[in-house]
């Protein structure tokens, strides 16, 4: 609610949305590179900035399930990836509270 | 708890026969003495601490408006002497000097000096002197002196029959405490002389603005189908411009009726075309073309037939500031991209600051063409430094996302610490100074005679800049803002007032010369006041907008409703609950 600036990011490494260029991540906030998401490869991210999160839902991925919601770009509306809002199994608890976004949807603005 | 003082009492035997009191009271001459014996400190440099950046000027002066504002009036005035930082105007202090020595007639004499000009005003200033003095002699036991101001100086001055036959009654009480009781006053050594202060000092803002403050609101304009973010009278007064989260700007025709409820208002134009949310709005000085700003571009409009005539794309992120040159021969836009540019009336880039230290987020220039403020985020020191700052600062070293990943993805990175009021000189487009401050600065406006500087700071401050003496005069507080872009305006005869949006709903409105909160006007539904706007052409109106999809013009109550009313400040009566569910709701139809 109310108006707000969009955030830039600063750092050796900035990930943007491929379509707009709005900054999203730093490559200080990965914590992995290994995962797969609709369009390939993908990354999990500590902190997101700029995105609009959508509806949570329970997803059967390939590690059991997860309640997740769809990311979306805030200028342009792309959507980027996912955030996890709950991990069914025990072992990836870890994932809680982070974000996906797909390495095909982003581009270096920095 | 018996407060009477035993030989050092506070009356000033002089008051009623010699009024111009020679300070003969012990608390004048001690306060006096405290004033005038406190030797000036005078210290090296221009910070807190040698190795500080804290401006030691703007400290001392916040630590006396606070020491005042809670009540602690000596030690301020003590700091005040030492230090040599003087927040008041001289008449001010001296007003307030002589009240707190009783020097009841100097008082009363200074009162017309003090800009309180109406006879109804004075009236009830000289009422609220004379009844302090008339029960600090009772108090006192002199009662033939009391019965001489009861009927020599209250009486007189038309007051309610009711109020005069309560003091006289007074005169029955059986001893001080008695008296203190049955008048709910704590004597003249407690806090009475204090409150006398409070109340002269509300009433005399009140009564002399009273009649041309607009309080009340009476239209609601509802159109847009989203937050409404930003709005801009034309220079004539007739129009009002919007820009909204539902990617359009409106164009309201707001009638020149001075009765509201004759007055029609209507949404001239919906101009639609912006890909974008609308954020700025800025009519060219003839009124003739209204500027939006949608992201990266910025859209000039024939504001009469609302046909686009051009986009501009010269900005490569979210242009957050558009203002008009004073003498419409151009405009200026500002950009989170770091970007001033200079534009012709007809659009075409005539000059660029290029790439500046800090993403803008506001930007004005002053109507005396000297000078362009800006304020913004990010900042990053100009490479080679070509001038000298004000203060130190360090290569822009933005933390990388920090990791407490709880979800809140926005909140868990930190925000930018450099964050920078920058001051060019507009002829030249050199720097003149800047200043650093913690907190975003989301808007800036320029006095009309250019000589402050007002803006927000988040989180929850206004701060009232000297341009001329390159200083902080005074903050202003008590509105919400942590999250929003937030803005505010100077407003009311000779820019008096100070009005600003508020996170809480509210529109909050200050004296600009003390700092006294004035207002909290409530109306808005849920969400952010986001910005306010004083009718250029009326000074008994202004307008606010909000994320409750709304607009909102708010005028001075009409006389009749003010008659009908027994208190004055409660006009919460008068204000239509209903919101109604027509286009523009004529507020007045129900009160």
């Amino acid at each position: 609610m109310g108006m707000k600036y969009r955030r830039y990011l600063a750092g050796e490494r900035v990930y943007g949305c491929a379509t707009c260029r709005t900054h999203l991540a730093t490559i200080h906030s990965m914590i992995s590179r290994a995962f797969n998401g609709q369009h390939g490869r993908a990354y999990l991210f500590d902190g997101v900035v700029n995105i609009v999160e959508g509806e949570p839902n329970d997803r059967q991925m390939t590690t059991g399930k997860h309640t997740v919601r769809d990311i979306y770009c805030v200028k342009c509306g792309a959507t980027l990836g996912w955030k996890y809002d709950r991990a069914y199994e025990g072992s990836q608890k870890y994932k809680e509270g982070k974000f996906i976004l797909e390495r095909n949807l982003l581009v270096d603005v920095q | 708890m018996d407060r009477i003082p035993a030989s050092n009492g506070h009356t000033n035997g002089n008051g009623l026969s010699s009024p111009i009191a020679n300070g003969s009271s012990p608390l004048g001459n001690g306060v006096q003495k405290h004033g005038s014996s406190i030797a000036r400190v005078s210290l090296p440099g221009s910070t807190l601490y040698d190795d500080s950046y804290i401006d030691r000027q703007e400290f001392v002066r916040l630590v006396i408006q606070s020491l005042r504002d809670v009540g602690y009036i000596e030690s301020a005035a003590t700091l005040e002497a030492e230090s040599g930082y003087s927040l008041e105007a001289p008449e001010v202090s001296e007003f307030r000097q002589y009240i707190l020595n009783a020097s009841w007639g100097s008082a009363e004499a200074l009162l017309v000096r003090l800009g309180v000009a109406d006879e109804e005003s004075l009236w009830e200033a000289r009422f609220l002197i004379g009844q302090q003095k008339y029960l600090e002699l009772l108090e006192a036991r002199k009662t033939a002196a009391a019965l001489q101001v009861l009927r020599n100086e209250l009486a007189p001055l038309n007051v309610d029959p009711d109020q005069l036959h309560l003091l006289s009654s007074l005169m029955m009480s059986s001893d001080p405490e008695d008296l203190r009781r049955r008048a709910g006053w704590d004597g003249a050594s407690g806090a009475s002389r204090q409150q006398l202060l409070a109340e002269l000092q509300r009433q005399s803002f009140y009564s002399s603005y009273f009649d041309a403050f607009p309080r009340v609101t009476t239209m609601i304009l509802e159109v847009h189908a989203d937050e409404v973010w930003n709005i801009a009278w034309s220079h004539n007064g007739e129009y009002l411009a919007s820009a909204s989260k539902d990617k359009t700007a409106i164009i309201w025709r707001i009638g020149s009726e001075s009765e509201p409820s004759m007055r029609e208002c209507a949404p001239e134009l919906i101009l639609r075309d912006h890909p974008y949310s609308v954020g700025c709005v800025a009519w060219s000085r003839d009124d003739a073309i209204l500027l939006t700003s949608a992201d990266h571009l910025i859209k000039m409009w024939d504001a009469r037939s609302g046909i686009c005539l051009r986009t501009l794309d010269a900005h490569s992120e979210t242009v957050s500031a558009l203002t008009w040159l004073p003498d419409g021969s151009g405009f200026i836009s500002g950009g989170l991209d770091r970007k001033i540019i200079l534009w012709d009336a007809e659009g075409k880039q005539r000059d660029s600051w290029g790439i500046t230290a800090m993403r803008v987020t506001d930007l004005a220039v002053s109507p005396d063409f000297s000078r362009l403020v800006s304020v913004g985020m990010d900042y990053v020191a100009p490479t080679p430094p070509a001038h000298e700052f004000e203060h130190g600062h360090g290569r822009d070293t933005s933390p990388p996302i920090s990791g407490s990943g709880n979800g809140a993805s926005i909140a868990n990175v930190p925000r930018s610490p450099e964050n920078w009021m920058i001051i060019y000189d507009l002829a030249s487009k050199q720097m003149e100074s800047s200043i650093r401050l913690d907190g975003e600065l989301t808007s800036i406006k320029i006095s009309d005679d250019s000589r402050y500087a007002l803006f927000n700071r988040s989180p929850d401050e206004i701060h009232l800049w000297d341009l001329a003496a390159g200083q902080l005069v005074r903050k202003l507080t008590g509105q919400r803002q942590e999250h929003n872009v937030i803005r505010s305006c100077f407003g009311g005869i000779d820019g008096n007032f100070i009005v600003s949006g508020s996170e809480d709903g509210n529109v909050y409105v200050w004296h600009r010369d003390s700092g006294s909160l004035l207002e909290v006007l409530s109306g808005h539904g849920e969400g952010s006041v986001n910005s306010v706007a004083w009718n250029p052409r009326n000074e008994r109106m202004f307008a606010s907008c909000s994320d409750d999809n709304t607009i909102r013009i708010w005028e001075v109550p009409p006389t009749d409703a003010f008659e009908l009313s027994s208190g004055r400040a409660d006009y919460s009566q008068l204000e239509p609950s209903g919101k109604g569910k027509g286009k523009v709701n004529q507020q007045w139809d129900g009160a």
